[in-house]
Order: structure tokens, then sequence, then C-alpha cells
């Protein structure tokens, strides 16, 4: 296993930039998630690495070998696709065994190795099977034995659970992170979701229109978003437009003035607020922003209700508060108080 | 699953799927086993001049054809021309059916166009053509000469050469159809795991693609190589008179010697190489690739 670096990294298509300027560094042996919307540059910047996109500008680094100009045969990821690839007119034991013969492994190393990456996914005995044969998810974990056998420098996830029932995709998430972590795997992966990425990852790249938002662990993004796009795109979040009008001071634009972090710059700006910081009823009490608001719609989660309310005809906000035995959910048009600590609100100045 | 396969085919409960065949089915008995079985009993007549065919339960056509060396070697021509016609369409056409079938170009409907559209023009019309660009006072030859390249006129009308170039040039859409389809079927994904993997290209391509392009190319093969075998106006036109393959060989005996007993034998000879030729073809590739 390798450590990997992008700098500088940029392609674009015409007038189109896919990706821009890209500049992450990967530890030897960490889980490292691209996360963005689709169109946000994640895949392209996994294919560039894996070689099968060349990038305008800017290097790639595995351990100690600069690849950019290296073919994809050369690199030596381990790439694991979202529609498995496996060779449809090879046994099981034949595909986990494909890279070990292009890499000129001896033959008599290879039954050993293919029976270890089988064991390691739990597939041992299914060596003469075909692809046709098993479902969905044995399907992905011989992808996944595949890329293993090769002992690659760095593991290329694209979206890898996508295909998998919702169950399933729990298990393979799981099964996936302790087999990288037990083997040290210097990994990558691409996902547009939110919860498998957060559930899986060291630490978590979230890109937006070909460019990297924030760089970060899951505290760091979710406490302190980078901009109003991360604050919206981890976690929910709900948004005030308005403006600062002093330091530590905040006006919606509906004319509620606001308290909150004095470090914010004059200037129009978004208030973000994230619906389990917000107090209801008696627990708003003794809170420097306190507002009565008009229940919209409540919808009851189980664990949590989730609550939208409305401070005036232009703010709308979203609560969640924890069920507790005997907690009803407000009706619609109900009026009910709810609170904030001024830290509670990130302000973005806007148009940035 | 907990749902019912649907129906494979609308109407199978009913006996709607049973009349559905039912039409192309006569056609076929009709226009093809009919004849051919009346074609067999005739093989089996005796010729004899002047009477045109006496009834008779005989092999002496048959005997004929193979202990003839001209007849033998026009066999032999055939099956010759047919085998290199149908490897230089598939040499041919794979690299042309990979890029067809991979483009994301927005043009690609024009290009499968392209490919077919020499199907548009006839056998006769394109070899009359070839006929006035390659002859020797055709196009070519005058303007080599023309420019005092060379002294005597190429000899390519009336050649062996000629008549590959031409059914080459008929035979290759097809081809380049039948692998486009099953290409385009294998998903781009297992090409780019086997490079993830380590192969290189020429790697990749023998061990993932033409196994899995197989079923085309044996499609392809089989197509190329039966409209090769039984090709007709492109040996006349292109062959001229000398150069004999069994296509004209039948016409000729029925047409032009009225010996139908003969020409019966000889379309049964073509047909069963013809077959015999394909299935052994399929037999070892399809063995070779186990």
């Amino acid at each position: 296993m390798a450590r990997l670096s992008i700098s500088h990294l940029k392609k674009s298509y015409g007038d189109f930039i896919a990706v821009d300027d890209v500049d992450i560094a990967i530890a030897d042996g960490e889980f490292l998630v691209l996360l963005g919307p689709s169109g946000c540059g994640k895949t392209t910047t996994l294919r560039m690495i894996a070689g099968f996109i060349p990038p305008t500008a800017g290097s790639i680094t595995i351990g100690e070998r600069d690849v950019t100009a290296l073919p994809p045969w050369k690199r030596h990821c381990g790439l694991v696709f979202q529609s498995y690839a496996l060779f449809p007119h090879m046994t099981v034991a034949q595909n986990v065994a494909f890279g070990l013969e292009m890499h000129k492994v001896p033959q008599a190393e290879r039954g050993p190795r293919v029976a270890e990456a089988l064991r390691l996914v739990r597939l041992t005995g299914f060596d003469d099977r075909y692809p046709r044969q098993l479902s969905g998810g044995q399907q992905q974990r011989v992808a996944l034995a595949r890329a293993l056998a090769m002992q690659p420098q760095v593991l290329l996830l694209d979206e890898p659970l996508s295909n998998l029932d919702a169950k399933l995709r729990l298990e393979v998430r799981v099964e996936i992170r302790e087999l990288q972590r037990k083997l040290g795997l210097t990994t990558i992966m691409v996902t547009h979701d939110q919860e498998e990425a957060l559930t899986m990852a060291d630490r978590l790249v979230v890109m937006e229109k070909g460019q990297v938002r924030q760089v970060g662990t899951q505290r760091e993004l979710y406490e302190k978003p980078a901009d109003r796009f991360v604050a919206g795109f981890i976690g929910r979040s709900a948004f005030l437009d308005g403006e600062v009008t002093a330091p530590g001071r905040f006006r919606t634009a509906g004319g509620l003035d606001m308290v909150c972090a004095a470090a914010a710059k004059p200037g129009p700006a978004t208030l973000a607020l994230r619906p389990e910081r917000i107090a209801v009823g008696g627990e708003a009490d003794g809170l420097p922003n306190r507002f009565t608001a008009k229940v919209e719609h409540a919808s009851y989660l189980g664990a949590l209700l989730d609550i939208q309310v409305a401070l005036d005809e232009h703010d709308r906000m979203l609560l969640q508060i924890p069920n507790r035995p005997g907690l009803t959910e407000p009706q619609p048009d109900e009026s009910i108080t709810i609170g904030w600590a001024e830290d509670a609100g990130l302000v973005y100045p806007r148009g940035a | 699953m907990s749902t019912a396969a649907p129906e494979a085919v609308a109407g199978a409960r009913t006996n709607l799927a049973g009349l559905l065949v039912v039409p192309a089915t006569l056609f076929v008995a009709f226009m093809l086993i009919g004849p051919l079985a009346i074609l067999f009993r005739y093989s089996l007549n005796k010729f004899v001049p002047g009477q045109f065919m006496v009834d008779a339960l005989v092999i002496e056509n048959y005997v004929k054809f193979f202990t003839d060396a001209y007849y033998l070697n026009v066999l032999a021509r055939t099956v010759r021309v047919a085998v290199l016609c149908t490897l230089a369409c598939l040499i041919l056409g794979f690299p042309l059916a990979y890029v067809l079938a991979r483009t994301q170009s927005r043009f690609k409907n024009l290009l499968v166009i392209a490919v077919v559209l020499p199907l548009f023009v006839g056998n006769a019309v394109r070899a009359a053509g070839w006929m006035t660009a390659f002859g020797s006072r055709g196009a070519l030859n005058a303007s080599l000469m023309g420019m005092g390249l060379i002294d005597q006129p190429l000899e390519i009308m009336y050649t062996e050469v000629a008549v590959l170039i031409g059914i080459i040039a008929v035979n290759l859409p097809f081809m380049v159809l039948s692998l486009q389809s099953v290409i385009e079927g294998i998903p781009r994904n297992v090409e780019e795991a086997a490079f993830s993997l380590g192969a290189n290209p020429a790697a990749m391509f023998r061990r993932v693609l033409w196994p899995l392009a197989l079923p085309g190319i044996l499609a392809g093969t089989i197509l190329t190589f039966i409209l090769a075998m039984n090709a007709y106006a492109t040996p006349v036109l292109l062959g001229g008179p000398k150069f004999q393959m069994m296509g004209p060989l039948v016409y000729g005996q029925f047409a032009q010697q009225n010996n139908w007993p003969f020409g019966g034998a000889i379309s049964f000879i073509l047909m069963t190489a013809t077959i015999l030729l394909t299935v052994a073809a399929h037999f070892i590739v399809q063995r070779r690739n186990r």
C-alpha cells in the first residue's frame, strides 16, 4: 500500500471544466471518500487516478512514482466498479486469478493467493461458479477479491454499493470497511450517498462543480462546514437569507433581528442552522434568539419529529426534536416557541 | 421473485403463438425444402444428351464430380476464396466494428448507415463499375500509363485477386454489423477492469474482448463464408470465363448445358461442403475457447 497525492489536477472538455484544480493528499492506509452530487467531477477524478482519463493538467503520484503519464495497466490500482464488471466467461477463481496472471505471478503462487482473496470476502468454495450464478452482493465481493488479489497500491471504489439492495448495502459497507482497516488499504471511494460516505470514510472530500469544497472528517464537515453548499449537502440545514448588520447581529429578509457569532463581517449573508440545535417550547427559555413560529408541517419519523415552521412570510425553518413518551406532534398552524444559542448558527457571506 | 414470469411471447397461452410461426414456416417449406427435395431427386437421375433427363437412381453424377480434377479444382478454389474472404472480412471488420460499437459520436447512426450503404449497390452494378475502373483500358490503367508509371496495363480484372477483393467488399458490411451488435453488448467496464488488473491492450483483447465477442465472430464468419461460397455475380463479372467457382458452375449446368442431374449434384455438393465447413469451424473455435 502506498500514499497517494493528487496535485492541481484538472480536466476540461472544451469550455467545460469537469475537474478544476483538485489537490488532495491521501495517507498510507487512509479511507478517503469523494462525495458530491452527480456531475461534480468525483468520478472523473477517480478515473484519472485509475488512468482511464488523461488529465488536462496536474499530476498524480502513487507512493514515490509519478503515474500521470502511465497507462492503467501499469498503475497497479485495484478498481471496483458499480456494475461489478466481472468477466462473464470466467469462473470466480479465474476472475480473481486474472490480475495475478497479468502480473506474471508464478503459477504455484496463484492458487493460494486466489484462495486467500476469496477467504477475505467470505466466498471460499465458490471458485468454480460463474458470475451469472451469483447474487449481486456475491458478485461485488468477487470484484473486490479480484482487485485485492493483485495486492494493489491503492484501492479505488466507484460507487461500489449503488447496485445492491438496501439491506445488503449496509452489510457490504461494514465488510469493505473492516477489510480495508485490517489490510491497511489506501482507499478512495466515490459515492453520492451521504450516509454511506459518513459511515465508511476516515476523511471526506466534498466536491461540487469540479471543485473541492471542503476536505475533512465527518465532525469537521458537519460542525464547521466551509460554505453554504457543504452546510446543505452534509446533513440538513435551514437557511435564512438576510444581512449582517453589525458584528454579532443578523437581520433576516423578513426583518427579524437575531444574535449570531461575532466573527461575521457586515454585508449580505445567509444564516445556516442545524435542525437539532433548535430548542422548542420551555427549552427555549433564556436563549438569546427566541421566536414564536407557526407550524407548517410535522412528520413523525419514529425516533425524531421533523417540524417545518415559518417565522414570518419569508423565513422558514426546520426543526428536529427527539421523540419522547407522551410527546404529540404539533398540528399545522399551531404556534410554538423556538430558540437557539448565538453560536448555533453559521453565517456565510452571500454570493460566495 | 414473487411475481409470475411474464409470457415469453404475447399470447403464448392461447394458440396465437403457434399461428404466428405458420406463414414463415409454410413459406420456407414450399420455397426451399420442396424444391431442394426435387433437386436432390434429379441429381440421382441420368443425363442422356438429346433426351434431357432419364429417370434413374444412380450416383454417377456425384462420381463424375469427384473423379474429375477440373470439378475438384473448382471446389477447392471456391473453398479457398471463401476462407480467404472470410478471414479478410474478420481482420478488416473487427477494428471497424469495435470503433462503431464504442463511439460516443453523435454521428454514430450515420457511420452505421455508411457501413450499410454499399449494400444498396447490387453486386452486378458494383462489378460493372469496377470493370470500367480496373479493366485493362479502365480509368486506373489509363491514368498510370498516361503518367508513364507503367508500360503495360496492370492485370487486375479476371484474376483471383479481383474476385477476392470483390467478394470482400460485398461481404464486409455483414461481418461488421454482426460484430458490432455483439461488441455493443460487452460493457466497456469489463475492458477497463482488465486494464486495471494489469492487462495491456493485446492481453485484454485475447483474454476478454475476443472470447466475449465470439458469438458475433461466429455469426459474422458463418454469414460471410456462406455468402462467399455461393457467390455468383462477382466471380462471373470479375473472374471472367476462365475463373470458375461453384455458384456459376451450377448455373452453367442448368442454363447452358441443360444437364439438370449434374447441376443438382453440384448444388448438393456445394451445400454440403458449406454446411460441413461451417460446422467444423464452429466446433474448432468453441473447443479452443473452453
